[in-house]
């Protein structure tokens, strides 16, 4: 039923089933939201960018700022060698940020709220970084499991636990955008779901703690899709300029 | 005389700009932020010293020991993450 607070992050088919072997790849609802906020995204920046006008209207304004933002972001986290990847941190935040807000509208999906798109997000971004250190540096990447100044009895466990260390940064950075928007999202229903079933008498007091979670929400839509693209940009600040 | 009152009109705007720029430096939001990042990064260090021990007990068939061991070696990664977040907040 409706009133289950978990039963918004069904994911259901829309339209034929599609199947290639066993992997099913039919159009479901969390494309659908996928798509949306693409090309929202895409209609946005567009439109901003379509007039050149020295006085911006509001919209030119919106993406001006956006780029600053994350230009600053880029340059503060990563230096002026961060610059490159630009346009990789900036679709990133925008995606993510997109689906996080899409989702905060009522009957929507929230596609951040599953722990297999943020899981892929952040594996990309692992991956893509461990390349890029390994072309800039050579092996010399290798030793940034090799703190220097360490006695060389510990060095093996030390090596061990930079490793570990290392590997646990695809999984923290998808756990926590995961959890940040499952977790609001379910206590929002969870309130909503109190308001019904108190009615009119004593459904005002979490009617107000949902009002309250709403825009607690939509704040923690916004520094999450930020966390996201920060740590993107300090991941890639270890990859590029390397010291030990 | 105008010259004299834009003056005073600008450093008004200017001490009132500056004064909510350091008003949204420490506001309450960003600190239930960090709290959940350090939090996830010790999670997730524990998890993937776990998982690398039950991986490797399965290859070498020495069932209890190696996942033990990574296990702690997870927390003490754990730990390191932590500490290493909060020396970067600190900076």
């Amino acid at each position: 039923m409706a009133t289950n607070p978990m039963h918004q992050f069904n994911v259901y088919r829309i339209g034929p089933q599609i199947k290639i072997d066993q992997i099913d790849i039919s159009f479901t609802n969390a494309s659908l939201f996928m798509i949306i906020s693409c090309i929202s995204i895409l209609l946005i920046f567009n439109l901003g960018t379509s007039k050149k006008n020295i006085i911006p209207s509001k919209i030119q304004l919106l993406t001006e700022l956006s780029y600053t933002f994350i230009s600053k972001m880029i340059n503060d986290t990563a230096g002026s060698k961060g610059k490159p990847y630009f346009g990789f941190v900036f679709s990133l935040f925008m995606f993510v940020l997109f689906c996080n807000m899409l989702g905060m509208l009522p009957y929507a999906f929230t596609v951040t709220s599953h722990i297999i798109v943020t899981f892929v997000l952040a594996a990309f971004i692992f991956i893509g970084v461990t390349v890029i250190g390994f072309i800039k540096h050579g092996f010399g990447y290798l030793k940034l499991f090799v703190p220097s100044g360490v006695p060389i009895v510990l060095l093996p466990l030390i090596v061990v636990i930079e490793i570990i260390s290392y590997l646990s940064r695809p999984i923290s950075l998808s756990v926590r955008l995961f959890a940040n928007m499952m977790a609001g999202h379910t206590m929002m229903k969870v309130f909503g779901g109190f308001v019904i079933s108190l009615g009119i008498v004593g459904g005002w007091l979490p009617l107000s703690f949902s009002v309250a979670l709403t825009g607690l929400e939509i704040l923690v839509a916004f520094l999450q899709a930020y966390v996201f693209a920060i740590l993107t940009c300090i991941y890639l600040n270890d990859a590029l300029n390397l010291h030990h | 005389m105008a010259d004299n009152k834009f003056k005073t009109r600008l450093e008004i705007a200017k001490k009132r700009i500056s004064k909510r720029a350091t008003k949204n430096t420490n506001n309450q939001s960003s600190l239930l932020g960090i709290a959940f990042k350090m939090s996830t990064e010790l999670v997730a260090a524990v998890l993937v010293g776990t998982i690398i021990g039950f991986i490797f007990d399965n290859w070498f068939g020495t069932k209890p020991w190696l996942i033990l061991t990574f296990f702690f070696v997870g927390v003490i990664a754990g730990v390191l993450n932590v500490i290493r977040t909060a020396k970067n907040m600190q900076k």
